[in-house]
């Protein structure tokens, strides 16, 4: 409760209309409608909103038979499934605090989440989770029960705190009984300034931090992002369709699933697993898609590589329909994202050979807004995604302020910019630093007992710091520079965005990872990682035999490819922004070994010490690893060892 | 889980985000439906109709309205075979019996009585069934026996029947009239009204083959349905699982007894119905149209029409029929203008189509071995993947 009080948001005594009570009253007015469908043994089962609030108030019951109390946290660990919905909203419905952990999260992280949160109850799907959980078990004093979804495998284990999902709907099913008001109760209690959720930071720079959204800041995001246009627009309503597949503890998910779900009443799906989204994608055919980058990106290389291997005649169609997207897309980004009649004629041309079966094969033939934010996506696949019939939409916005900031409305689009203010938000930029700076209701209530860091990103104006660097477009239209702390200064003293190169990098299907680096040096080098899957769908193709993702990666003609994207990434920029060297990354970057966040970003500080000998191999002027300049590559010096190779296995 | 959503019925309301969603399945109904998709509902459909209306199209003709009854006929005694066969992986030479079997049954129950056989002149809604029952018998009562014995084994046991059934029709002279002479086969009549006689429905006026040609057409709809329905069913799918390993099936809980008998038993059913309208649409039936080497070769046949049409799949079997009865009609229209063949040249008419019938065969089981069917399914996948080739 504590928390709580550090810092009540804006018109925190307002009544507020929480989550949990949108369910309720759903619940109550249509009651036999589909709300949500999770795929089990083949067959999409339907769930209701009878069903979903039952299951809600069980959550809620059982919860407070297991003590937890207004403010007390409760974490979820687990891929998304109508569980995880059930226990986010069942802990809301009596004032806890639900936090989420990404399923990639291991076990260090795990430890270090829950006593930072202190979370007494954790939610956890399956023996992969129950086990991270027990292995750290004795640092989480606060931790008391640990409450599991699929019993198989977790069922033979003796452990004080273990309880099963049924066992925990049973106490709560026995808890109403007793105390048949307590939700109701709990839920007239609710403030706008009552603490919803605690969305843990990615931590690309030291440990994640706690982001404490309140109920108040979730009723202003929702209100902004689903009535007045924020993403969807035309509003979204019980007749469109999501599928649910990003890591629901992010807040991207969550409002694109759970507060979307209960504020329009949309038809949520989920996707088995991150594997089968695009199967899962052809089956639900979604009308509302969010995706990060990566994903726009894997889809558009996805086709690529089918299109490769597809018959002659194909490749024909596909070719001449290509060449309309890519007159489309030009025209249509040109023309702010509006069709001309051109584009409406060569659309209409390129429908029924192409645009139309290939969104079908691809699950985004019904789509009517899709958007991608939480990254920076290349240009190229913006463009190419509104030459087939499907404008993506980029949207600005981070934890602290609830994910509203910016968006590139309908319209209204501007290639490269991250959009206009959002409905009620106050944007503007630093000064000094160029540092964006947002204000409105949704500003978050501060970070989980880090009073020091809250006011260092909130100012006494309520202003919050986002820590990104931007600068104005037109006027009109936001453009996002690059992290404050990521800006590379050279030993020639000229400041350098190194994202804005490493994305023009990445703009190939080729490349999946690339760090520039350069900071006090005369020069800037990159290291770069390649997308196995393309590159060794090209390589087969050439018949070069390749064992190892590091085998292939050191390949001279792989080398000498990536040689050519970067030279092709250097003529976008001037001559100091150009990459001068590069070297190759050993293996592929994982979370679990601590060189991406759990959102698939790169934690910088890591490369530096992972892959220091590189970088010294560069600038020392010597050809020890596998890399190259501008004019030549040289595969490496020193023969993969068994240890080595062990290593990157 | 428990709870709610086990015990209440699925709502069916919100069926709004179901539409245009061809593949978003919610119960296995819709997922295992025999026409999941609205285009081959209206195929099937259209094809319904125009097969009712070809008799009163002015240039067919009677023979070849004759010939597309016949085509029916097989197709039901090929979907007996192919559930057998195909689906249930017991290969059978033995078909030719059951359809004599049946073919005989409805001759006695359904014929004419003469100085030389039996004839009880039954209702049709008695010697048809009859004759697929009595088929069904035998079937089961040679099951056991064949279920013990699997591949090429199998093969020469259940040619061991046509012999069987050879001498059993030549020596029954009572029943099938004896060798070479034969008997009459039944007369349809439903309730007094005559199948294979001119008739006037609605004021239409009916050739003598037409009431008979809708009759079969009528009868094999059914027969494919009930079939296509047992294929995806708890037995069907019994059935692929011994085809595809007998082992692993048993394993898994299958019995192997039950299901191949089963088999067996349904197939001969079919085979019976189908010797029965064939002895209709013949005339006249003699034991060498089932035993011996005629029974042999017409065993053939039937293998032929799966294997051409396609193995474990109902349109193929009918596929296969129309290819097997009127591929030889196409040869003997387009022979006069091939040189070398024709009376006294190189080649009769009958030898090629018997050299285009075997060739056909080895083709079809290298190149593709789901038959005709299969060459529709890959041209179906062509434009279903498109615009990738997988």
């Amino acid at each position: 409760m504590s928390a709580v009080m550090e810092r009540p948001a804006p018109g925190a005594d307002a009544a507020v209309r929480t989550i949990p009570s949108k369910i309720r009253d759903r619940a109550d007015a249509d009651p036999a409608r589909v709300c949500m469908r999770e795929k089990r043994f083949g067959i999409w089962q339907d769930i209701t909103w009878l069903d979903y609030w039952e299951h809600v108030e069980v959550v809620g019951h059982a919860l407070s038979d297991l003590g937890v109390e207004p403010g007390d946290r409760v974490a979820v660990h687990s891929e998304n499934r109508p569980e995880w919905l059930f226990a986010d909203v069942g802990t809301n419905a009596i004032r806890a605090i639900t936090m989420g952990l990404y399923p990639t999260n291991p076990a260090a992280e795990v430890s270090y989440l829950l006593r930072d949160s202190g979370s007494r109850v954790l939610i956890a799907e399956d023996q992969e989770q129950v086990d991270k959980a027990l292995e750290v078990e004795h640092d989480c004093p606060e931790l008391e029960w640990i409450v599991y979804l699929e019993p198989r495998g977790v069922r033979e284990y003796d452990h004080p705190k273990l309880i099963n999902w049924e066992t925990f709907l049973e106490r709560g099913r026995a808890h109403r009984e007793r105390h048949p008001d307590l939700i109701e109760r709990r839920m007239a209690d609710a403030e706008a300034g009552d603490v919803a959720t605690l969305i843990y930071t990615s931590g690309t720079t030291g440990p994640p931090k706690g982001a404490m959204l309140t109920a108040g800041n979730i009723a202003f995001a929702v209100n902004v992002l689903v009535r007045e246009g924020g993403i969807y627009s035309p509003p979204a309503g019980p007749d469109d369709v999501v599928l649910s597949y990003l890591p629901l503890c992010h807040v991207a998910e969550r409002a694109a699933t759970t507060w979307t779900n209960a504020e329009a009443g949309v038809t949520v799906h989920f996707a088995e697993s991150i594997e089968t989204v695009q199967p899962n994608l052809a089956e639900v055919q979604p009308t509302l898609f969010f995706a990060v980058p990566r994903i726009w990106e894997k889809m558009q290389a996805s086709i690529f590589i089918k299109m490769n291997a597809a018959s002659p005649m194909k490749k024909l169609v596909y070719r001449g329909g290509m060449a309309l997207a890519t007159r489309i897309g030009d025209d249509m980004v040109a023309n702010g994202g509006n069709h001309t009649v051109k584009t409406r004629v060569f659309y209409a041309l390129g429908y029924p050979f192409l645009f139309r079966a290939l969104r079908d094969r691809i699950g985004l033939r019904k789509v009517r807004a899709a958007s991608s934010g939480a990254a920076a996506i290349a240009p190229e696949v913006l463009k190419f995604f509104f030459g087939i019939g499907v404008p993506i939409y980029e949207i600005y916005g981070m934890t602290e302020n609830s994910a509203i900031a910016t968006v590139n409305k309908p319209g209204r689009v501007k290639l490269g910019t991250v959009g206009e203010p959002q409905p009620g938000c106050e944007v503007r930029l630093d000064e000094h630093t160029g540092e964006i700076l947002t204000r409105h209701p949704g500003t978050f209530a501060g970070y989980w007992n880090k009073p020091d860091k809250t006011a260092e990103t909130i100012d006494d104006d309520g202003w919050l710091h986002t820590g990104d660097v931007g600068e104005w477009v037109d006027g009109t239209h936001l453009k996002i520079v690059d992290r404050l702390k990521d800006i590379i200064i050279t030993a020639g003293g000229k400041n350098i965005s190194p994202s804005e190169i490493e994305n023009s990098i990445k703009t190939s299907p080729f490349v999946k990872e690339a760090v520039v680096i350069g900071d006090g040096q005369p020069y800037l080098t990159a290291l770069v990682g390649i997308e196995y899957e393309s590159v060794g769908d090209w390589a087969q193709r050439r018949k070069l035999p390749y064992t190892t993702y590091r085998d292939l990666s050191e390949k001279e003609e792989v080398l000498k490819l990536v040689q050519d994207v970067i030279k092709d990434a250097n003529e976008r920029f001037a001559r100091v922004e150009n990459v001068r060297k590069f070297r190759m990354m050993p293996k592929e970057l994982d979370h679990e070994d601590g060189e991406l966040t759990a959102t698939q970003k790169v934690k910088r500080a890591s490369m530096h010490e992972m892959f220091a000998h590189l970088v010294d191999d560069m600038y020392g002027n010597t050809t020890e690893y596998a890399g190259g300049d501008m004019s030549e590559v040289h595969g490496s010096a020193r023969p993969v060892t068994d240890d080595e190779d062990a290593e990157v296995a | 889980m428990t709870g709610p959503r086990g015990d209440t019925a699925p709502p069916k309301a919100a069926r709004a985000t179901l539409r245009g969603r061809p593949s978003l399945y919610t119960d296995y109904a819709a997922d295992q439906a025999i026409w999941n998709t609205p285009a081959k509902r209206y195929w099937t459909v259209a094809l319904i109709l125009a097969v009712i209306a070809t008799p009163f199209l002015p240039f067919v003709t009677r023979s070849q309205q004759a010939d597309l009854t016949l085509v029916f006929v097989l197709a039901i005694g090929g979907i007996g075979l192919n559930l057998l066969t195909g689906y249930a992986g017991q290969v059978s030479l033995g078909h030719a019996f059951f359809v004599g079997v049946g073919a005989f049954t409805a001759s006695v129950l359904g014929g004419m009585p003469t100085q030389n056989v039996v004839g009880f002149e039954l209702d049709l809604l008695i010697w048809l069934p009859a004759a697929g029952l009595v088929s069904m018998v035998l079937g089961l009562l040679v099951a056991p026996l064949a279920a013990r014995v699997r591949g090429l084994y199998l093969a020469i046991l259940t040619l061991g029947l046509v012999f069987i059934g050879e001498h059993l029709f030549k020596e029954l002279r009572s029943i099938s009239g004896g060798q070479g002479v034969g008997r009459r086969g039944p007369d349809p009549e439903i309730l007094g009204f005559a199948l294979f006689h001119p008739q006037e429905i609605f004021g239409l006026q009916l050739d003598r083959e037409t009431p008979w040609y809708l009759f079969t057409f009528l009868l094999l709809v059914v027969m494919a349905i009930l079939g296509r329905n047992l294929a995806r069913s708890r037995m069907g799918r019994a059935f692929a699982a011994v085809r595809d390993r007998d082992i692993a099936a048993e394993i898994m809980g299958v019995p192997l007894l039950r299901t191949k008998v089963l088999a067996f038993g349904v197939s001969s059913f079919y085979a019976g119905v189908a010797g029965a309208l064939l002895a209709v649409s013949f005339g006249q039936v003699t034991p060498e149209n089932f035993g011996g080497l005629g029974g042999l070769l017409l065993s053939v046949e039937f293998l032929a029409i799966i294997l051409i049409g396609g193995v474990a799949t109902m349109s193929g079997s009918i596929i296969g029929a129309t290819f097997v009865v009127l591929m030889p009609r196409l040869v003997q229209a387009f022979a006069p203008q091939i040189p070398l063949i024709g009376d006294g040249a190189l080649l009769s008419v009958q030898q090629l189509e018997g050299i285009l019938f075997g060739v056909l065969i080895v083709l079809f089981l290298i190149l593709e071995p789901r038959g005709l069917f299969g060459l529709w399914l890959r041209i179906r996948n062509y434009w279903k993947a498109w615009p990738f080739s997988y």
